[in-house]
């Protein structure tokens, strides 16, 4: 009775996984993060400066490196709305040249790391 | 004196099942906390593999946390229970303490 | 002295975190919980607290935490032992609503953004419960001891709530065969949905709560009570893994580092209640529970590092002892089983 129970349920979690998986082959997103320039609410789009991933003390978000990018963020789950000076971080897609931003997260209003 | 102890903690008992349901229905007067895992920063391709993952697709993550946890649970459990059996000690004896 | 390589990256919470203290955790909240035979989970939301990670983090990753190890120790009993399924189902219904409840709060509160001090004071209060009940059990003992009293059966009598409960009667009523009683089916979802709200909120498996509800409130046998407890924790733990997973508040690097470690360590507690002996060991887990409920009020007036040296300071000690104990007596019986070797082998 155990063992029969225990496979039928190895087996139901196999196809669940197999179903997920056939439904959704992981699109590898990249990941950036700025300092929010603007945030253009009719047009849905927020530029950044992005920064680098050289951490330190005095640069807890990295080094701006001085490069400026757009992101569509129309369809994208955004989290504390952004405010012109807020550090974001984004995941997005390359849609030929456009970035298409899938999640938005305000890093520096909602710093976890105080909670 | 009992009755009075009856009604105070019938009334802490009701407060406590509604309070959920006021957090569910007060909705948010603040926003959604959204986090992106950075994968800038991990170089382990399996760490990379669920980063991404939690990033692009948070169903699958979730199924994929649960499975995982449940099978490395079993694993461990099958291999505490080889390894228990051969340290020669009787396990089996021992009165079953209840809290 | 660089000591970076103490600290790991974790992607998802994206905080540095000092990974001995993550290891040292898992392991001793195996050791205590096996030893004591109640889940220990308690520490774990505080400790990864303290650690570092956010709050809803530190809940998330330790209740997926407790759903690997209920599968644990499901896989070394190769079961549940006695269950009632039906009870266990009906049961369900109330544990993942309130679960769900309770994760729902914890995300109520983390848009507030106080879901830190909020989760931290109810935690001081629960310990404060936990560790009062203790020192009562401990006193009570000990009075009974100078007095003479031979503890007999832990029984039921006495508190017989249940027969009270079971004449509610409000439709539709159930009949529970293996459990041998018959009440409205809203009693057992109503206490499994108290139970698992606070199991979601503070990410603890519930049988802490569960198992005295069974026996006193729905009137479960006490054999029954403990079977259907695992059942219950087994899937609410899963249930709010997948629920703190989906809103995202999970570190599943802590998780496995965590249960791995707990898997080792129950193994040490479980043996060592062999060889305990007295209710010393009682006040000593009273210690701990009082040491942990410290750290917290630590952690929430900003003393960081003395939190974290606090807890891990007093879950080490509390380890080791244990440990002695355990290490103490396994070595007695395999000294005595050889010796009665080599006295069957003279004779």
């Amino acid at each position: 009775m155990k063992i029969i129970s225990g496979k039928i349920s190895v087996i139901g979690a196999a196809l669940i996984l197999a179903v997920f998986c056939s439904f959704s082959v992981a699109m590898a997103a990249e990941v950036s993060q700025g300092k929010c320039v603007n945030y253009d609410k009719e047009k849905k789009v927020i530029t950044i400066e992005e920064y680098n991933t050289n951490f330190s003390k005095s640069a807890p978000y990295g080094e701006p490196t001085g490069v400026v990018a757009a992101y569509n963020v129309a369809t994208a789950m955004i989290g504390i709305p952004p405010e012109p000076g807020d550090i974001l971080r984004f995941a997005y897609d390359v849609n030929g040249t456009e970035r298409v931003a899938i999640r938005v997260m305000n890093v520096s209003k909602q710093d976890l790391r105080k909670k | 004196m009992k009755s009075l102890v009856w009604r105070i903690s019938s009334f802490l008992l009701m407060a406590y099942l509604l309070i959920p349901t006021g957090a569910w229905a007060a909705g948010g007067p603040a926003s959604m906390l959204v986090v992106v895992a950075d994968t800038r920063r991990v170089s382990l391709a399996v760490e990379k593999y669920f980063s991404n993952l939690y990033n692009t697709n948070i169903l699958l993550f979730a199924v994929w946390a649960v499975v995982l946890t449940a099978a490395w649970g079993c694993i461990l459990g099958v291999v505490m229970d080889f390894i228990m059996a051969r340290t020669g000690l009787d396990l089996k004896s021992r009165k079953i303490v209840e809290h | 002295m660089d000591a970076s390589w103490m600290y790991m990256y974790m992607p998802i919470a994206g905080v540095e975190i000092f990974w001995p203290g993550l290891v040292l955790i898992g392991y001793s909240v195996g050791v205590i919980g096996g030893f004591f035979g109640m889940g220990g989970a308690w520490m774990v939301t505080p400790g990864l607290n303290i650690l570092g990670f956010p709050m809803a983090f530190a809940i998330g990753t330790d209740i997926a935490h407790i759903a690997g190890k209920s599968m644990v120790s499901t896989m070394r009993h190769s079961k549940f032992g006695n269950v009632d399924y039906k009870l266990g189902v009906v049961m369900l219904v109330g544990t993942m609503v309130g679960i769900e409840c309770g994760a729902q709060i914890i995300m109520y509160l983390e848009r507030l953004g106080t879901v830190g001090s909020v989760v931290r004071w109810v935690y001081v209060v629960f310990l404060a419960l936990i560790a009062a009940m203790v020192f009562y059990d401990y006193h009570k003992a000990t009075q009974k001891k100078k007095k003479g009293i031979v503890d007999g059966d832990k029984g039921t009598e006495g508190v017989t709530w249940y027969k009270t409960f079971h004449k509610i009667n409000i439709p539709p009523m159930i009949h529970f065969k293996a459990a041998g009683f018959t009440c409205s089916v809203w009693l057992p979802i109503m206490v499994s949905y108290v139970t698992g709200v606070l199991a979601g909120f503070l990410g603890i498996g519930g049988g802490l709560l569960r198992m005295p509800a069974l026996v006193y409130l729905i009137g479960c046998p006490t054999h029954i009570a403990v079977g259907t407890d695992l059942f219950e924790v087994m899937i609410s733990g899963l249930y709010g893994a997948f629920t703190y997973t989906l809103k995202g508040r999970i570190e599943l690097i802590a998780v496995f580092v965590m249960l791995t470690g707990a898997a080792i360590g129950a193994q040490i507690g479980t043996v060592a209640t062999k060889y305990a002996k007295g209710y010393g060991i009682r006040v000593a887990f009273g210690c701990a529970v009082l040491a942990c409920m410290v750290s917290i009020i630590l952690k929430q007036f900003k003393y960081g590092t003395s939190a974290a040296v606090v807890i891990l300071g007093a879950i080490t000690i509390i380890c080791i002892y244990i440990m002695a104990i355990m290490f103490k007596g396994a070595a007695n019986e395999l000294r005595e089983k050889k010796l009665a070797e080599q006295a069957s082998l003279t004779i």
